[in-house]
């Protein structure tokens, strides 16, 4: 009898180990970030996840992995990151109702290969006393002369201001751009360095009374843990740029996924994706790192509506990914 | 050229080979792929890119020599307040990784920091335009930051090298009242000093973390730049590839510079160097002389991380730490043996049983070091995958991840291990291994019973060095690693790209607390070396 019990306890556990699936994550946004909602997503379905995360190659190792890669899903920030996972082909075109409901369709692959799970605005932030309310409404307006030695600036050549620069080639074509790029560079109040963060750092240091950034920095620094980095924001005014009648909108930008195309778990894979398009996961991306939902369906968390409410570029953010050689051209030329 | 091949120099050969094919995999997509970016590159960047490279390589290599050597020099001549302490800690930088000491100044000195803070309330100044203070984030800067924790490998070598220097030597050039650092160490160490220069000058042309947040526009820079910028891997790989000629070439010119020189000597018997007692003023100015490396690239980045732990307390994930300081220093201590394994079967093969072209194979597998490692990561996968798809070994990803992990750190770290080893094994006389093949001893046993006792402190050198490399290892670790697969330096890594430094100060510190043990071993077995051990046979 007793044996019989100790076998029936031997099925139960490895029978567990037999039937919990998991799924393994190549990831370019740091775990951090993605493991409370791993973490919500295993406690819903059971599934486990395995995650490798890198800012860069995953897409040069996926693709020397071949039809031997373990990897399942991956998950990145800047359609420019997941344009290259789709033209080096390395994507699963998927069918999924839901997620094709729950996107708008410019905001993922017309293929079904790479899907928007969250947005950011990038957004100008101003200090409050030295620059008067409605001075700067557009992107544009940053290159007036009146603001020579006045912005700060991570590099052009970061993702995040490339993808900037691909939306105003968009908008303006080539030369146009590079004419904005050269004004832009010119009042710049030191060399482009450090991250979005740095750059409200500055703004509060006074080093300049400018900057671009992305959304979701206001937020964490609202919310910081550290009392000094709280105050930066304090004399903060964030301007959603290009919102009156006519004008394009807000240039944004998306992290997202797909799943690999030599996945060996494709229905787990699929059920990550639809989770992080669903109300709860699309409520997390706010209430954790300040970002907007794609899924049209969910508000955005109040905290975020108390920024503003904007209009966003609708662009077809594909565009974005396409312009960007052209925009590391232009940076590079104007030494952004 | 091509003859004396034997079973010993086949399996280098192999070894080398190996080694080789990620770098070869490297120059062989610069070829394939389109060369319509140049004419962009040229007429932009690729110019200011050069430049800033040199420029910083000077002066990254000067500052490294004027640290690294007046500080071997005098804790190895004389005697002064606190020699005892400075010998050790002068090697303590060496545990600091270069992109931790990038923010821990930038954190210190930058205007918000505690530094111009202090300076602002003393003097009463408002803003940034009521004076002038260097700006951390710029050349300058980075020359200084990178240099404090590099200057370590020439101080090593140097000091093992002058330790090693016969006292008749010095005993010839006082006869001729001669200045004996100038006309006989330093001329006598040049091979040992070039090495540690030669590490020095390789780590900073390949340095990403420290260029990238500083924003110095370096040709490493760029090659990211071209590579994720404009979706040309091909384009990076032309960068890379230039980058690796000029460092082949700096070390071929040096070999040639040095070809008739040999640097063994038949010892006179009597190799105690002498310790003189420095006097008065001296004494004051040789101590100030020591601190102000150690100050640089050890207390005062290590101040600066502890205050972040103090600071940020609440928000530090023990438990992950210490899970990631394991795999940390179980990676690091299988990888540092197997490389140095590799160094002294090569560096020994090379040496007495091989042709010229093997030779030259051996040089070139030693180079990796010169790339960026996210390059040589994707040279890794690139070449792995071709060889799974060929062989179709299909490696489980678990203990697959690890070995190619092994594999690509050996790649990376052999210029390391070369170093300390070649150092050791040129001088050893060629006479005492032609005796042991006289007497029709296998080489196996050649090198156990001869050559491997004569060169410890070279593989105990080698091992920390490399053991220490890899601690603070990162580009190759973040993309060539296990699922779930986390170490100290990638830990640091996930918050201090997003300039999060109170959650991983506690990780950043224990990289450089696991490095001091070693050095202070190291530093011990160097000093032994200056001493004869009556079973040890006296040649150099």
């Amino acid at each position: 009898m007793k044996v019989n019990l100790f076998i029936l306890l031997l099925t139960i556990l490895f029978a567990e180990n037999l039937f919990a699936k998991e799924i393994n994550i190549y990831s370019h946004r740091q775990p951090f970030l993605i493991n409370p909602f791993l973490e919500a997503f295993t406690s819903e379905t059971g599934i486990k996840t395995n995650v490798i995360y890198s800012k860069k190659g995953l897409a040069q190792r996926l693709k020397a992995e071949g039809e031997n890669s373990p990897a399942d899903v991956i998950l990145t920030v800047d359609i420019g990151r997941l344009y290259i996972y789709e033209d080096l082909e390395l994507l699963a075109s998927i069918k999924s109702t839901k997620l094709i409901s729950n996107i708008p369709s410019h905001l993922r692959s017309s293929k079904n290969t790479w899907f928007g799970l969250s947005k950011r605005a990038r957004v100008i932030i101003v200090d409050k006393n030295r620059v008067k309310n409605g001075e700067i409404k557009r992107i544009e307006d940053l290159a007036n002369q009146k603001w020579e030695g006045r912005i700060c600036s991570r590099p052009g050549s970061h993702v995040y201001n490339r993808a900037l620069m691909a939306s105003i080639i968009a908008a303006h074509g080539n030369i146009e751009a590079e004419k904005w790029a050269n004004k832009f560079v010119n009042n710049l109040a030191r060399k482009p360095q450090g991250n979005d963060r740095a750059q409200v750092k500055a703004i509060y240091e006074g080093e300049c009374d400018i900057a671009i950034i992305n959304n979701y920095y206001f937020g964490k620094l609202k919310f910081s843990e550290d009392p000094e980095q709280k105050k930066w924001i304090k004399n903060l005014r964030l301007i959603f740029p290009n919102q009156e009648d006519g004008d394009r909108g807000s240039h944004i930008n998306i992290s997202g996924g797909g799943i690999a195309k030599f996945s060996k778990n494709k229905n787990e894979a699929i059920a990550l994706l639809e989770f992080l398009t669903s109300e709860k996961a699309q409520k997390l991306y706010g209430e954790i790192n300040f970002e907007y939902p794609v899924n049209p369906n969910i508000a955005t968390t109040s905290e975020l509506k108390s920024w503003g409410v904007f209009k966003e570029d609708q662009l077809p953010i594909i565009k974005i990914a396409e312009l960007a050689p052209v925009a590391q051209k232009i940076i590079d030329r104007v030494g952004w | 050229m091509f003859s004396n091949w034997n079973k010993w120099s086949i399996i280098v050969f192999i070894i080398a080979l190996l080694i080789i094919s990620p770098i070869l995999t490297i120059f062989y997509s610069a070829f394939l792929g389109d060369t319509s970016l140049w004419p962009h590159l040229f007429s932009t960047v690729l110019p200011r890119y050069t430049l800033n490279t040199l420029i910083l390589m000077i002066g990254v290599g000067s500052l490294s020599l004027i640290f690294g050597i007046s500080t071997a020099w005098v804790v190895t001549r004389y005697d002064f307040p606190g020699k005892n302490i400075f010998e050790w800690a002068l090697l303590l930088p060496a545990a600091v990784p270069a992109y931790v000491i990038a923010y821990t100044y930038t954190d210190l000195f930058e205007y918000a920091g505690p530094v111009q803070n202090s300076l602002r309330t003393i003097f009463n100044w408002e803003g940034a335009q009521d004076y002038w203070f260097p700006n951390i984030r710029s050349m300058g800067g980075a020359i200084l930051v990178m240099s404090s924790v590099l200057y370590p490998y020439i101080y090593l070598m140097g000091r093992s090298s002058f330790l090693r220097m016969p006292i008749s030597f010095y005993q010839t050039g006082s006869i001729y009242g001669k200045n004996i650092f100038l006309t006989v160490a330093l001329p006598l160490s040049r091979p040992a000093i070039i090495a540690g220069l030669a590490l020095v000058l390789m780590e900073t042309i390949s340095d990403f973390g420290t260029v990238d947040y500083f924003a110095i526009e370096t040709l490493t820079l760029g090659v990211f730049n071209v590579w994720l910028g404009m979706n040309s891997l091909s384009g990076a790989s032309q960068i890379s590839s230039v980058l690796f000629i000029i460092v082949v070439i700096l070390l071929t010119l040096e070999t040639i510079g040095r070809k008739n020189q040999r640097y063994f000597e038949k010892s006179s018997g009597q190799n105690i160097s002498s310790i003189i007692e420095a006097e008065g003023i001296r004494r004051l100015i040789y101590s100030f002389l020591c601190f102000i490396p150690i100050l640089l690239g050890f207390i005062i980045p290590t101040s600066v991380l502890l205050n972040f732990v103090l600071k940020g307390f609440a928000v530090i994930n023990f438990q992950e730490i210490f899970s990631a300081m394991f795999t940390s220093l179980y990676i690091a201590i299988i990888s540092s043996i197997l490389v140095i394994s590799v160094s002294i079967l090569m560096i020994t093969v090379s040496y007495f049983r091989s042709n010229k072209f093997q030779k030259f194979l051996i040089f070139i597998s030693s180079c990796g070091y010169a790339f960026p490692g996210t390059i040589l990561a994707v040279g890794v996968i690139v070449f792995v995958g071709l060889l799974d798809n060929f062989f179709k070994f299909n490696f489980n990803y678990y203990t697959g991840g690890i070995i190619i992990l092994l594999f690509s750190y050996t790649i990376r770290f052999l210029a390391v291990g070369n170093g300390a080893i070649k150092s050791g094994v040129t001088k050893i006389n060629p006479n005492l291994i032609n005796v042991s093949k006289i007497m029709g001893f296998s080489f196996i046993k050649i090198l156990r019973k001869t050559i491997i006792p004569l060169i410890y402190t070279n593989i105990f050198v080698g091992v920390t060095l490399v053991f220490v490399d890899i601690l603070k290892e990162l580009p190759m670790t973040l993309l060539l690693r296990p699922f779930n697969f986390e170490t100290l330096a990638t830990y640091v890594y996930q918050y201090a790209s997003d300039e999060l430094l109170e959650e991983c100060s506690l990780a950043a510190l224990m990289i450089v607390i696991a490095g001091i043990g070693p050095v202070i071993l190291l530093n011990s077995a160097i000093k032994k070396t200056g001493k004869i051990r009556k079973s040890e046979p006296l040649i150099y």
